[in-house]
């Protein structure tokens, strides 16, 4: 994963100082198992596309990629409703935005993950929660 | 003839509404009786209850522990050839390559596996009618406390056919026709087309709701398996949409296995805010 994510990959370590919300064990919509969750990391790049939908929303992520050039990632999230119950609306995140998340990452090393919680939003701490549910 | 028409719509609404407001009467004074003072409804809607002696179990509701049938694990003794099938799910589970899974194409979680997803649920009582709204994928669940028999013989269906009735603070429902393919949970349980199921509702305190859930089948288990499930109420929820193929993205692959797409979806679906 690591080797893939290139530079905008940090260390769990750095993730815990973040102070992010522990989730809560949850996979709705199919089972959680294709995720590693014990061993998040996290991304930093641009929303490419921030996809307000069930039954999951999506946080399309271009990560600078070592060899340059951007890799996109897709993060899966919660469904619209719980996300909605938790803070967020559909304009919580937009194209352009920078972004530092956390994610599980897929255990078979693609480029996605379930998304973990949104540490900082355009250089600011973000407020909104993290994924539970 | 359209304006006596009219002026009969008008009387039915007047009638209807002096119905509702009587009602609403009878709902307030309930209320301060206590059993309808724990309900969630909002302001100015009526309960509509087929006897005002009946137990309240209204609300929105979320369960307590998911993802596993039983909230501590414990399996059914499963008969050959489910312990196999069922020992099969579970390798690929702890592989990280789930197979099997009916509702990553979107297809209902069905019974018993709804009553134990992470999404709440509203219980609606109205005159011989227990109903449940499932926000996840938008199911419904209907109880028949009126002798309803079921309409589509012994079809099976995701949901079965239920009916109950009140036994002092509890409902029970027995529930029959069930479909083979619906799981008892996201782990692949598997059950036959010989599963009957019961439950024993009861509303413990104004905020907990328990479900006693009896699992009866003779072809797949050795003798019934009992579990019981605990939902919290949510007075400030509503139940919100969810249809699941709006932008469904975990689609099974040709093995059986839960997809997931990396990649953005197909067409760019997805609401662009």
């Amino acid at each position: 994963m690591t080797s893939r994510a290139g530079a905008g990959l940090l260390a769990f370590a750095a993730v815990c100082l973040m102070g992010v919300t522990a989730p809560t064990a949850a996979r709705a919509h199919h089972s959680f198992a294709m995720f590693d969750r014990e061993h998040p990391v996290v991304l930093v790049g641009t929303v490419r596309e921030f996809q307000w939908t069930n039954p999951h929303v999506w946080i399309q992520l271009l990560v600078p990629a070592k060899a340059g050039g951007d890799e996109e990632w897709g993060v899966e999230c919660t469904s619209v409703n719980f996300m909605r119950r938790q803070g967020w609306d559909r304009t919580s995140l937009k194209a352009g935005d920078k972004v530092k998340i956390t994610i599980y990452p897929l255990k078979d090393g693609s480029r996605g993950g379930q998304f973990g919680g949104l540490v900082e939003l355009n250089g600011s701490p973000s407020k909104l929660p993290g994924y539970a549910r | 003839m359209k304006g006596g028409g009219l002026r009969r719509t008008g009387s039915a609404v007047a009638a209807v509404a002096t119905g509702l407001l009587a009602l609403g009467l009878w709902a307030g004074a309930a209320a301060l009786g206590g059993p309808r003072a724990a309900t969630n409804e909002a302001p100015g809607m009526t309960a509509l209850h087929a006897d005002p002696g009946q137990p309240d179990i209204s609300g929105v509701w979320l369960v307590t522990q998911f993802f596993t049938f039983s909230p501590d694990r414990a399996l059914p003794k499963l008969k050959p050839p489910y312990d196999a099938l069922y020992a099969k799910r579970m390798k690929a589970f702890d592989a990280g390559a789930p197979i099997d899974d009916v509702t990553a194409d979107c297809l209902p979680p069905g019974m018993p596996h709804i009553m134990v997803v992470p999404y709440p649920f509203e219980i609606m009582q109205t005159p011989g009618r227990v109903t449940a709204l499932y926000e996840y994928a938008g199911q419904v669940r209907r109880i028949y406390l009126d002798g309803t028999q079921n309409p589509a013989g012994s079809d099976p269906t995701y949901y079965g056919f239920s009916v109950g009735r009140w036994q002092g603070d509890a409902l029970l429902v027995h529930t029959t026709d069930i479909r083979e393919d619906t799981q008892a949970d996201f782990t692949g349980l598997p059950h036959s087309d010989a599963l009957t199921i019961d439950e024993r509702f009861r509303r413990l305190d104004p905020e907990t709701l328990e479900d006693e859930i009896t699992l009866t089948d003779p072809k797949a288990y050795a003798e019934p398996f009992t579990v019981t499930r605990i939902y919290k109420l949510h007075p400030t929820w509503t139940i919100g949409e969810y249809v699941c193929e709006e932008n469904n993205r975990n689609q099974s692959l040709a093995n059986g296995q839960t997809g997931f797409g990396v990649e953005p979806a197909a067409g760019g679906a997805g609401v662009k805010p």
